[in-house]
């Protein structure tokens, strides 16, 4: 027999284990991302809060802490008029990205059977993202303005006489250009989403005579909850931290939290600005936190 | 010979499931091991506890006399053979055969040509001479294999461990196979510890097989013995030739769910008390048929038989519902033709039954 | 139901969101061949020419139109973008490489790191700003800007790493080290060569989103303008059909360095394809 029980008492040479040398790699791996991220992105934030209390005088701020910005701040109509407009130009730029891309969202990801052609179909929804974003912003002011495409073609088809000028310069412009500019971040989660459905489930639907659009209420509209949750915390976040599509488009009509921060550090009005990055950092922070309330993402994905 | 792995109650869980529970065995030097258990008996972890990708709770390893247990893999010296192979994609046959050589942190060939010399060797001990420069995305399951064999064996490790080498192969190859990493082991003079679910490979493949059961050494003797001296109950199980009855012992008698089974071979101490006949041990008489004074005899209905090369495996239904498998060789006899649903006497020797008590 | 009729309605729809989306893009370059220097920034095309073209690169007679700035700008802003790739790239492979093991914390270091590309460029912006001042830094694209755009495109590089690394088969690895190779070495000869084509598409994230980022740069770059500031600039002044030569332009550039990706990966995929198709014949 080539097989012994050991015996525990084998003298042996006995080499110092070096043991549970890998989680320090772990920490050394992730060191230089981690402070990399607390002192410029972290340590920034925390000093936005800081100064926001800090005494703001003419053309510069003293570390002397006072609620004074914040009481200029809710006490300024202009402040809370861009507040009000921020919030405003949210909610109808998330409901529109979402009128907008739910249905190439749907196309795209339910009754495109092939692969390739799907596919193709959300390149060429990204490829826009290839020019400058502020290209894309400038873009819409050939598109809309009074001598623009739009009113050019309206005008040769005889709808309207004289050309429209609201459509820019104004908060519609600003609506307009972000919903180009951002549904896509609807559609592709919502595609992805879509897409994970089982065909047979709706075929069976089917075949039990359910409509299109109880199939949609009761099983696509659920199912494609995640993606749309995920498309709305894209489009918030970038909407909210918004001021290049307004200042591009609105002819300085539509004022932005992210506005009201430009101008205020034009000007130096450092504590003020930083007011305004707080309020807006809160805003964001509460509209993220409700988003994942509706749907437990972790569980969904 | 002397050991050149020893296990001391090594053990191992995973977020608080045990996996390892206190394993000790000892591997001798120059010999084929192969390493038995059921899935989830925490052989894959054994093996790669030995080879450091995890680290055990407690316990020592100590190989070629060295505690090694902390030691990082690349310090242990001990090859290892995936299941899927592992090849680095990236590089030709020769040059995954080459890599450990020219990479490794201890003593690394840097002439170029001692390289390509060793590679040719090794190529040519397992037969892929003519496939130096094919990329091993290009060549077949069992080419991939002899790839993985040498490129670990190239490095003269002093043991190497397989995790189910032949797992990924069509049974054909399988066969071939065994016998290749029998003779290529021979001739490198390493020890092999092979793992493997299958207890066929074990039983033919290794020197010495261990059993695993439940994170423990359940078993660790020659092929022989294990086949006709199982351990334990459990043991026979893996086996799988072995019918076997729950119950107790009372005096001479095995008390089972299908009557009482006089006694007569050796009785083993296991902790849990049970009786097993070998699938081959036993005979099938006409239910008229008498039993002689040393045989056990019972009841049963024939259900089907089932040809396996030179045996065929009969089977029946006892009277608590449960299977029981006889197998005749066909060199003994022609094979009978059983009525189905008929009853049968099936009948065996007192002492050819294992008696755990 | 009617599943054809409400496909081809939802075709159609998707066909005009298309248009939606290009539509602009496609207006822009037409204009982009408005002749100079009279004509402006809308229909009618006047004539067409190339004017605002040679004008980007100051080949016209001078006119009341200033060139826009962009020479220093483009060096300014492909700099920076090649800094924060390699930056960027780097952090992303090392942290996704620490996150193949469980540890404590990882929830938190994961919502860390993901964090820079949620949080607005205008507040991160405007944070370093008042660091630098307070610290008495001065402001440089190659500086404070720099860092910022490594805090957005870090998380970028580290989440598609992180996908690769899921998809990595680890054995390869452990055979590497059982064969008596360092892990560094290890890393260095087979981790890398095989994650490469997800460090390439990090690389090219990293690059593009910081070639195009602006609302960071803002405030944290002081006087030296990088392209898409120069481009910012034009927006409070009237718009040249120059600015639509210059967007036709980087558009092109930008497919340009696509089109290098997509060879790049092109070659890797189909290196693995042809072997693919040779192991089943």
């Amino acid at each position: 027999m080539t097989m012994a029980a050991t015996s525990h008492d084998t003298p042996v040479e006995t080499a110092a284990p070096s043991t549970r040398r890998q989680p320090d790699r772990t920490y050394w791996l992730l060191a230089p991302g981690v402070l990399w991220m607390l002192l410029f992105l972290v340590a920034p934030i925390l000093m936005m809060v800081y100064v926001s209390f800090w005494t703001q005088t003419t053309f510069k701020i003293e570390p002397t802490l006072t609620l004074k910005s914040w009481i200029t701040f809710f006490s300024s109509d202009t402040y809370l008029g861009a507040l009000w407009t921020t919030v405003r130009i949210w909610l109808i730029v998330l409901v529109s990205t979402l009128l907008v891309g739910y249905p190439a969202a749907l196309f795209v990801g339910l009754f495109v059977k092939n692969k390739t052609l799907s596919t193709a179909l959300l390149v060429l929804c990204v490829i826009p993202f290839w020019t400058s974003f502020l290209i894309r912003v400038l873009a819409w002011r050939p598109m809309l303005g009074k001598e623009g495409a739009i009113n050019m073609i309206l005008m040769k088809l005889g709808i309207v006489t004289q050309p429209i000028e609201v459509l820019l310069f104004s908060e519609l412009s600003v609506i307009i250009g972000m919903t180009q500019i951002y549904c896509v971040f609807m559609v592709g989660p919502i595609a992805f989403m879509l897409g994970r459905i089982d065909p047979s489930v709706i075929e069976a639907a089917q075949d039990l005579g359910a409509s299109f659009w109880r199939i949609f209420r009761t099983i696509i509209l659920p199912l494609s909850m995640p993606g749309v949750v995920v498309g709305a915390i894209f489009v918030s976040v970038m909407v909210l931290g918004e001021f290049a599509t307004s200042a591009a488009l609105s002819g300085r009509k539509v004022n932005l939290l992210g506005n009201i921060i430009v101008t205020q550090v034009g000007s130096l009005k450092w504590a003020f600005a930083a007011v305004a990055g707080v309020v807006l950092t809160i805003l964001m922070g509460a509209v993220v936190a409700a988003l994942l309330r509706v749907v437990d993402l972790r569980k969904e994905l | 010979m002397s050991a050149v792995l020893q296990l001391k109650n090594v053990h191992k869980a995973f977020a608080g499931v045990p996996a390892l529970a206190g394993v000790d065995a000892a591997l001798m030097d120059n010999s084929y091991v192969s390493l038995l258990g059921p899935s989830g008996s925490g052989k894959t972890t054994l093996l790669r506890v030995i080879a450091g990708f995890e680290q055990p709770d407690g316990g020592e390893i100590l190989f070629a006399g060295r505690r090694i247990d902390g030691v990082p893999p690349h310090e242990r010296g001990i090859g290892f053979v995936f299941q899927n192979f592992a090849l680095f994609p990236h590089l030709s046959v020769a040059q995954n055969i080459a890599f450990g050589l020219e990479n490794r942190a201890v003593a690394p060939v840097t002439d170029a040509k001692a390289v390509t010399a060793r590679v040719r060797d090794m190529i040519g001990l397992v037969g892929l001479t003519g496939l130096e420069d094919r990329a091993v995305t290009q060549i077949s399951g069992g080419q991939k294999q002899r790839v993985a064999l040498a490129r670990t064996l190239v490095t003269e490790p002093s043991m190497v461990l397989l995790d189910e080498p032949l797992g990924a192969l069509d049974a054909n190859l399988r066969t071939r196979m065994r016998g290749e990493l029998r003779t290529i082991r021979e001739r490198c003079g390493v020890t092999f510890l092979h793992v493997t679910g299958s207890e066929t490979e074990a039983l033919a493949m290794g020197d010495t097989v261990l059993v695993l059961d439940r994170g423990r050494i359940a078993q660790a003797t020659d092929a022989g013995t294990l086949y006709s001296r199982p351990a334990s109950a459990d043991v026979a199980r893996f086996l799988n030739c072995y019918n076997i009855f729950s119950g107790a012992v009372s005096g001479n008698v095995f008390e089972s769910p299908v009557g009482r089974l006089a006694l007569g071979g050796v009785r083993q101490a296991s902790g849990r008390p049970a009786y097993a006949i070998r699938y081959d041990r036993v005979a099938i008489r006409p239910r008229d048929a008498a039993a002689a004074g040393d045989e056990v005899r019972i009841e049963a209905s024939f259900v089907a038989s089932e040809y396996s090369g030179a045996a065929i495996n009969s089977f029946f239904t006892l009277d608590d519902g449960r299977v029981f498998e006889v197998e005749t060789h066909l060199s003994h006899a022609a094979p009978e033709a059983f009525e189905e649903k008929a009853r049968y006497a099936l009948v065996w020797k007192r002492e050819d039954a294992l008696v755990f008590v | 139901m009617n599943a054809s009729g409400i496909k081809l309605g939802l075709g159609l729809y998707t066909t005009l969101f298309i248009v939606f989306l290009y539509g602009p893009l496609v207006v822009l370059a037409i204009l982009s061949f408005q002749t100079g220097p009279e004509g402006g920034p809308q229909f009618p095309i006047i004539e067409w020419s190339t004017y605002w073209y040679k004008h980007l690169f100051g080949l016209t007679p001078p006119s009341r139109i200033a060139p826009l700035p962009i020479e220093q700008a483009l060096v300014r802003s492909l700099a920076l973008a090649v800094m924060t790739m390699i930056v960027s790239t780097v952090l992303g492979v090392t942290a996704a490489q620490a996150f193949r093991k469980k540890f404590r914390g990882s929830g938190v270091v994961f919502y860390l790191i993901v964090l820079g590309m949620m949080v607005p460029g205008v507040l991160v912006g405007l944070g370093m700003a008042l660091v630098a001042n307070t610290l008495g830094v001065d402001r440089h694209w190659w500086g404070t800007a720099f860092v910022l755009h490594v805090v957005y495109t870090f998380p970028f590089a580290f989440l598609v790493m992180l996908a690769i690394f899921n998809r990595f088969d680890p054995s390869v690895e452990e055979a590497a080290w059982s064969l008596g190779v360092t892990p560094a070495r290890t890393f260095r000869k087979i981790t890398f060569p095989l994650i490469f084509p997800g460090v390439l598409s990090a690389m090219l994230f990293a690059f593009t989103l910081s070639y195009d980022e602006f609302s960071r740069t803002l405030f944290a770059s002081g006087r030296d303008l990088t392209l898409p500031l120069a481009i910012y600039g034009t927006f409070s002044v009237e718009v040249h059909p120059n600015v639509f030569a210059f967007g036709v332009l980087t558009t092109l550039f930008s497919f340009a360095l696509l089109g290098t990706y997509a060879v790049l990966m092109g070659l890797s995929v189909r290196r693995a394809k042809r072997m693919a198709i040779q192991e089943e014949a």
